[in-house]
């Protein structure tokens, strides 16, 4: 009982510091994407590159005078989006249908071009599909 | 904690355990929907009575993938926790040190093999990789396929001694020996385009890694590396026992088609450039 005792120090000694571990990533967001520079974007989805290491999602958005420009969002690596549920057979499902986005813009100055964060297609799950930045 | 280094996989089974157990039946339970494996009962074990490390191998606590995904327990992220088993910095040389010093962020973010394509090779495969390896392991050899790239290894359990002129490889040239129920493998000879961390930690041609394998329960393996490189070291490091986890589920495909990455990074990296960095 004595050894169960001190197992059971150590365990919830262990759990404790554990806690605070970050989660492991693909690259550094921060060298290619400014975290400072994120915006919620809302539009049609109109195409998916599904290829590795990243897949790419494009969609339709309008501007504040209405102008409709196509943006592409970088997600992360396929293996990330199939172990979390997100499949392509999502995005090819939601085809054409509104989706809303918070990405985060590249930091060398590519137009309509940014990281993909969290994501909500029409059945209004959240979504994290790419590195959580602000 | 550092004392379960020395004391081998006895104390490996215990920090298993513990992990495991770290929390009793409660309110944290209800919280997390990804939670930390148990220990699974006792390792399996080859013909040759040998522990068989084959398994699907998560590079977490849960045995499952953990990125991207709400409600994980945050003991089960990682392979090690550096407040548990601390790892010492590299001892770099000083020329070693002036070299990855003078790397700007964005070379280096070009130098990561996450970001170029590159294999990641030994024994960066061990340090910063965060997807799986699926291991198939027979008494005379042990097959490593890494998911990441779809790269694979073979690690010959033969005896057979390193060679005199070894050929520069990602993997090295493997040389493999049982100490209890411990896997060595020593390996030489590596290709230079690898860097042993992402962080610019780059090679000599006379580094000679030493991988040591334990699988103390069923669900947990652990991994430490020594990283012995007499022209950038000043003396060998030596890495926490790294935890992964049994899982289940498709080892996926990933062959890098369309990387995106390097051309904006490149763009980025001309942009700093004009700019004087």
């Amino acid at each position: 009982m004595k050894v169960a005792r001190v197992m059971s120090a150590t365990a919830i000694l262990c759990g404790l510091l554990l806690s605070a571990m970050p989660s492991s990533g693909h690259h550094s967001f921060a060298a290619e994407f400014d975290g400072k520079n994120c915006k919620d974007f809302t539009g049609t989805l109109t195409k998916l590159d599904w290829q590795s290491p990243h897949a790419y999602f494009y969609m339709d958005i309008k501007d504040a005078a209405g102008k409709v420009e196509n943006w592409s969002f970088q997600t992360y690596a396929l293996i990330t989006l199939r172990r979390n549920g997100t499949d392509r057979q999502l995005f090819i499902e939601n085809m054409g249908k509104e989706v809303w986005v918070r990405a985060c813009l590249a930091k060398n100055g590519k137009e309509r071009y940014a990281a993909a964060g969290t994501l909500k297609f029409a059945d209004g799950i959240l979504r994290q599909v790419g590195q959580l930045q602000d | 904690m550092k004392s379960y280094l020395r004391c081998g996989v006895p104390c490996l089974a215990v920090l298993a355990l513990a992990l495991a157990f770290s929390w009793p039946a409660g309110a944290q339970e209800k919280e997390y929907t990804i939670k930390v494996m148990p220990p699974g009962g006792p390792a399996p074990r080859l013909p040759n009575g040998r522990p068989d490390l084959s398994g699907h191998w998560f590079p977490n606590g849960a045995g499952e993938g953990v990125s991207g995904r709400f409600g994980v327990d945050p003991a089960a992220l990682s392979t090690f926790d550096p407040k548990v088993t601390p790892e010492e910095r590299p001892a770099f040389q000083p020329w070693a040190l002036a070299k990855i010093k003078s790397m700007t962020p964005t070379e280096l973010e070009l130098s990561k093999s996450s970001v170029n394509c590159m294999p990641r090779g030994v024994p960066a495969i061990w340090l910063q990789n965060p997807y799986t390896t699926l291991m198939v392991h027979k008494p005379d050899m042990l097959v490593q396929l890494y998911e990441v790239l779809n790269n694979w290894r073979v690690i010959h359990l033969d005896g057979r001694p390193l060679p005199k002129y070894p050929e520069p490889l990602f993997h090295g040239n493997s040389s493999a020996r049982w100490d209890g129920d411990t896997l060595v493998v020593e390996s030489i000879g590596f290709d230079d385009r690898t860097y042993i961390m992402p962080n610019g930690w780059f090679h000599s041609d006379e580094l000679k890694v030493t991988e040591r394998y334990s699988r103390p329960s069923m669900n947990y393996l652990f991994v430490e590396i020594t990283v012995d490189d007499p022209k950038v070291l000043e003396k060998p490091w030596k890495s926490a026992a790294r935890r992964w986890t049994l899982g289940n589920g498709e080892v996926y495909e990933f062959y890098c088609t369309n990387n995106k990455d390097l051309d904006e990074l490149l763009k980025l990296r001309e942009l700093e450039l004009k700019q004087g960095k």
